[in-house]
């Protein structure tokens, strides 16, 4: 017993520690805001109708499921240095992919929307292998190659539903982002289980270490015997594939892929979720965590906007302002001048500059 | 060492005259079909749009475009905005400015910032009609003419219409495009000017006119009042759509828990009324490509043009309705 709760404790020490606990502050305090204005807002309650579980929180946790997947593939991307501004597209591509071949098949069966994710799920890994092979071996900047993919997506999406916002019905595909398991939104469950296997992935094996490694110093780790090229081109697939995941998420929400609308500056959204998690944009160490609480943040942040009543036009002004407090708060130089025993002489974060 | 570069560059040289002489060669004999071709040359019409947004605009550039064929004597240069940004239209805009065309025919992503831009259209004096958008201040000095259906007026039936079916009151929520664009504006003034006192307005929140979004947000507004939500304005088809679907998920009954009126009158939206999942449509008419090839032609010949054409709209009350007008939807 003393044991765990010792161990508890030191996780908790250590948690504090964590950049992204001002995130958890900021999440915290984002809820208490919404139980001031209704006492009830954390309740969940059985929906007589449906039978499904419903309530604010599992509202949040199902917005957050896309989020959550384009922001940990970008944290990977991120810690090598690079950035993958595609992801918006690549989610527009999954979902238009996914809907024209359910809206062609037409029988609405399990076979058709499995074949729909396979396939959307597969091109979404091409995209990121073009973006890869780019980065990697011919070179170019990340931000320049994923902007081009981000543009060449959107119209890649456009071209395969003919600029038409494409519908289609079918019953488990609309499960997946609908429905709930045990209680839990099936989005936010897959969401978590994919995160956990690219958890244990990256930091099970030495893989976490190498992409850190290129981010923190290419040249030392190429003489450390890492050859960066595979190591690039599978970040890159895997931010497109999770990419592909969080297209079909937004798209099975409402069986409609917009052509236009869907995954529009999710990019900034994933990146926004990264930074506040607490990794550089500079590259090199990285925390999945704090990016899997970013994306938390952002989502209960949209849903407490509408709660509140913000009126529209002040949306965005409400939103950068809660985010660049946390930036602040994460920024060691902001926090060196609450506690004057840190000393001046440590370097500032980057991501306080680029903020 | 010397001699190669020195020859290179006299070749270059050569080679630059030689493409002069061809192009101006080009230009004069271009110059004699001008002249033999007797006003059989096509019109060049610079198309700034917005691109991909919706079933509406779809049906809208594409009914432009249709319009402004060849066979109509029309060459449409069409140029949609990159993901709704401002800047590659006035980008756009400038290049048709440059290129000389006959007339531009503009659809805003935003309402403001025009000024300039149009003003250089005009000193080389290029007749600018506005489709669909208007641009704020509303100058009529500085385009021709605007066409577009009536959003203040649509929005306002859509608002009587509410007024008839809650003489007891309730209270309504509005979702609406992004704010600034002018249809926004128009369409939330029609139904502010027209709604009863008795209806509470519980939110106006923007959707970006995606279903998607208004699905998201209209569930937190349920869930924010209780399911206390009688009403439903959606400034289009897509977002009432959405909030369709969110009605569903809480276990309520679109069309009787929840009314739900969209503008647009998009071939889903009509099918969703004929199912009884939305309550009201209003149309708002896209097909108006043959008014505005009689505007560019009089404002290119120099008559006088209306600086303001309303495009006649309907409204769809019934799924009856809606099922009488669903075989020949054109969008």
């Amino acid at each position: 017993m003393s044991n765990t709760s010792s161990s508890s404790s030191s996780f908790v020490k250590t948690s504090v520690k964590q950049p992204y606990i001002w995130a958890i502050a900021a999440l915290v305090l984002l809820l208490i805001i919404n139980l001031i204005k209704d006492p009830s807002y954390l309740g969940i309650s059985v929906n007589a109708v449906t039978g499904d579980l419903s309530g604010n929180l599992i509202d949040i946790l199902r917005a957050s499921a896309p989020i959550m997947m384009i922001a940990v593939g970008m944290t990977l991307v991120i810690a090598t240095r690079g950035i993958d501004l595609s992801v918006g597209s690549v989610m527009a591509v999954s979902g238009a992919v996914s809907m024209e071949f359910m809206h062609d098949a037409g029988d609405g069966s399990l076979g058709s929307a499995l074949m729909a994710i396979a396939l959307a799920l597969g091109i979404s890994a091409f995209l990121g292998l073009i973006n890869g092979l780019l980065v990697s071996i011919v070179g170019l900047q990340p931000f320049i190659t994923t902007l081009i993919m981000m543009l060449a997506g959107r119209g890649l999406a456009k071209v395969i539903t003919s600029g038409q916002n494409t519908s289609a019905s079918n019953e488990f595909f609309r499960w997946i982002a609908n429905g709930t398991v045990l209680g839990f939104p099936v989005v936010f469950v897959i969401g978590a289980v994919i995160v956990a296997i690219v958890a244990l992935l990256v930091r099970r094996s030495a893989l976490g270490l190498m992409i850190e490694s290129i981010g923190i110093n290419p040249k030392a780790a190429r003489m450390a015997g890492i050859r960066p090229v595979g190591l690039l081109i599978f970040v890159y697939i895997l931010s497109a594939v999770l990419a592909g995941v969080a297209g079909i998420f937004s798209t099975a929400s409402v069986m409609t892929v917009e052509v236009a609308k869907t995954g529009f500056s999710s990019e900034m959204d994933a990146i926004l979720a990264v930074v506040i998690g607490g990794t550089s944009l500079a590259g090199g160490k990285f925390s999945l965590t704090g990016s899997v609480i970013g994306a938390l943040l952002i989502a209960t942040l949209d849903k407490t906007i509408v709660f509140l009543a913000i009126p529209s036009s002040a949306t965005p002004a409400f939103k950068a302002i809660v985010i660049v407090a946390i930036c602040l708060l994460q920024s060691q130089r902001v926090r060196a001048l609450f506690s004057q025993r840190r000393a001046r002489t440590s370097t500032p974060r980057k991501e306080a500059v680029s903020a | 060492m010397f001699k190669a570069p020195r020859f290179r560059s006299i070749a270059g040289l050569a080679l630059v005259g030689a493409v002069a002489l061809s192009l101006s060669a080009c230009s004069a004999s271009g110059g004699g079909d001008d002249a033999s071709g007797d006003g059989k040359d096509l019109t060049t019409i610079g198309f700034v749009a917005v691109g991909p947004e919706g079933g509406w605009r779809t049906a809208n550039e594409k009914n432009i475009q249709d319009s402004f064929s060849e066979e109509n004597g029309f060459e449409l240069k069409y140029a949609p905005a990159t993901n709704g940004d401002q800047n590659s239209q006035i980008t756009a805009f400038t290049s048709f400015i440059d290129e000389d065309v006959d007339a531009i025919l503009l659809s805003a992503t935003e309402a403001t910032g025009w000024e300039s831009i149009l003003e250089r259209a005009k000193e080389a004096e290029i007749p600018v009609v506005l489709l669909d958008r208007g641009i704020e201040p509303n100058d009529t000095k500085l385009y021709t003419s605007h066409i577009a259906p009536d959003n203040v007026g649509i929005s306002a039936s859509a608002a009587e219409w509410a007024n008839k079916q809650f003489p007891n009151g309730g209270n309504y929520v509005v979702l609406e495009g992004p704010p600034g664009l002018s249809v926004v504006n128009d369409r939330n003034k029609g139904w502010d000017e027209k709604i009863d006192s008795n209806l509470t307005k519980l939110e106006s929140q923007s959707a970006n006119w995606s279903t998607e979004e208004a699905k998201s947000v209209f569930e937190t507004i349920l869930k924010a009042n209780n399911n206390n939500v009688q009403l439903v304005f959606a400034q289009n088809d897509e977002m009432g759509l959405g909030a369709a679907l969110a009605v569903e998920e809480a276990g309520l009954k679109p069309g009787t828990d929840v009314k739900i009126i969209t503008i647009d009158g998009t071939k889903a939206a009509l099918e969703a009324l004929s199912a009884g999942r939305l309550s009201f449509v209003a149309e708002y008419n896209p097909l108006f490509g043959d008014t505005a090839i009689d505007v560019v032609n009089k404002a290119i010949a120099g008559d006088k043009v209306e600086s303001d054409i309303v495009v006649p709209s309907v409204t769809f009350d019934s799924p009856e309705a809606a099922k009488t007008a669903l075989p020949d939807r054109k969008y």
